[in-house]
């Protein structure tokens, strides 16, 4: 969904975002099953509108992973680039049915589960110029591609590319 | 702590906020919005259901299996700005008094995008592409 501007705050290592009164559906099962009858009366695709209120800070934590695209294919993970850290975050939230039947609040945190939080570019926003030397192969697999890029992972550095369009890892320290 | 199995248990609520949203973009649009962010072209095929335009970036050897850990976190596609996201465990409690298990996927995304807009009034619906700005939550 569309959110305020002003619905985020960035600061410093922290992004926090406050909504309230969302509108959203609930829905039974995913995914939603093609149809046959319902059970119980009740459509197993029924969405039921809700509105939802949360409060939630995502914290950045250790070195950013500087990611580039491995791969050209168009459907592949690893088709984007950024600058990443590592990231907890938790938060608080009420939800209620718009009748009224239901309601319910809680909390919750990412308890060393995984979080990451950066900037990011994908699609149109891709340089071809950005796609790492050793997948230069336009008709790469991307099997082969998340295989090299999963090495790359906790990985600091930073990488300038060159005219000539050779990328040069150049290491922090 | 005890898990309500289903009739409505925010264990699979929650699940299901994440999991919807991007359901929702695919199926129907967002209202009023002139330029319409577009998913990414990527993502799960889940039968019965078809191509699930998300990744689920996350560590090795974790069973059911996440994505590599460097996968695109976004599910708009032609996005370039600020991303956040994480998994999350909580609890929660019904207006019946009733304790739940929570998990969360909610991602953030913030900054600039091409998305589609209506190529003519006269187009039938037809877009084109179009940048824009704006803020996007999935949950």
């Amino acid at each position: 969904m569309k959110v305020p501007d002003s619905a985020v705050e960035i600061s410093g290592d922290t992004l926090t975002i406050h909504l309230v009164d969302v509108p959203v559906v609930d829905a039974f099962s995913f995914p939603p099953p093609l149809p046959p009858a319902p059970e119980n009366g009740i459509s197993p695709v029924t969405l039921i509108p809700s509105r939802l209120s949360f409060d939630i800070t995502y914290t950045k934590s250790g070195s950013s992973r500087v990611i580039r695209p491995a791969t050209r294919d168009p459907l592949s993970p690893l088709n984007w680039g950024g600058e990443m850290w590592d990231a907890s975050n938790s938060g608080s939230f009420s939800l209620t049915y718009k009748d009224g039947s239901f309601s319910a609040s809680g909390s919750f945190s990412s308890q060393g589960n995984f979080g990451e939080m950066g900037t990011a570019h994908n699609g149109v926003f891709v340089d071809p110029d950005e796609l790492s030397a050793s997948n230069a192969g336009p008709g790469a697999s991307s099997g082969a591609q998340v295989n090299a890029t999963s090495q790359l992972a906790g990985k600091t550095g930073k990488t300038v590319l060159l005219k000539g369009h050779v990328p040069v890892k150049i290491n922090d320290q | 702590m005890r898990v309500v199995p289903m009739r409505i248990s925010l264990l699979l609520l929650f699940l299901l906020f994440a999991l919807i949203t991007p359901l929702q973009a695919q199926i129907d649009p967002i209202p009023n919005l002139t330029i319409q962010p577009i998913p990414i072209r990527g993502g799960d095929i889940i039968p019965p259901y078809g191509l699930f335009n998300q990744f689920f970036p996350g560590p090795p050897n974790q069973t059911p299996p996440f994505y590599p850990a460097n996968s695109d976190p976004n599910g708009i596609g032609n996005f370039r700005g600020v991303a956040a996201m994480g998994y999350t465990f909580g609890s929660a409690t019904d207006n019946h008094g009733n304790p739940y298990g929570v998990v969360t996927d909610i991602r953030v995304y913030q900054g600039e995008y091409v998305g589609g807009e209506t190529a003519s009034a006269n187009s039938g619906g037809a877009t084109k592409s179009a940048p824009s700005r704006g803020t996007f939550v999935e949950i």
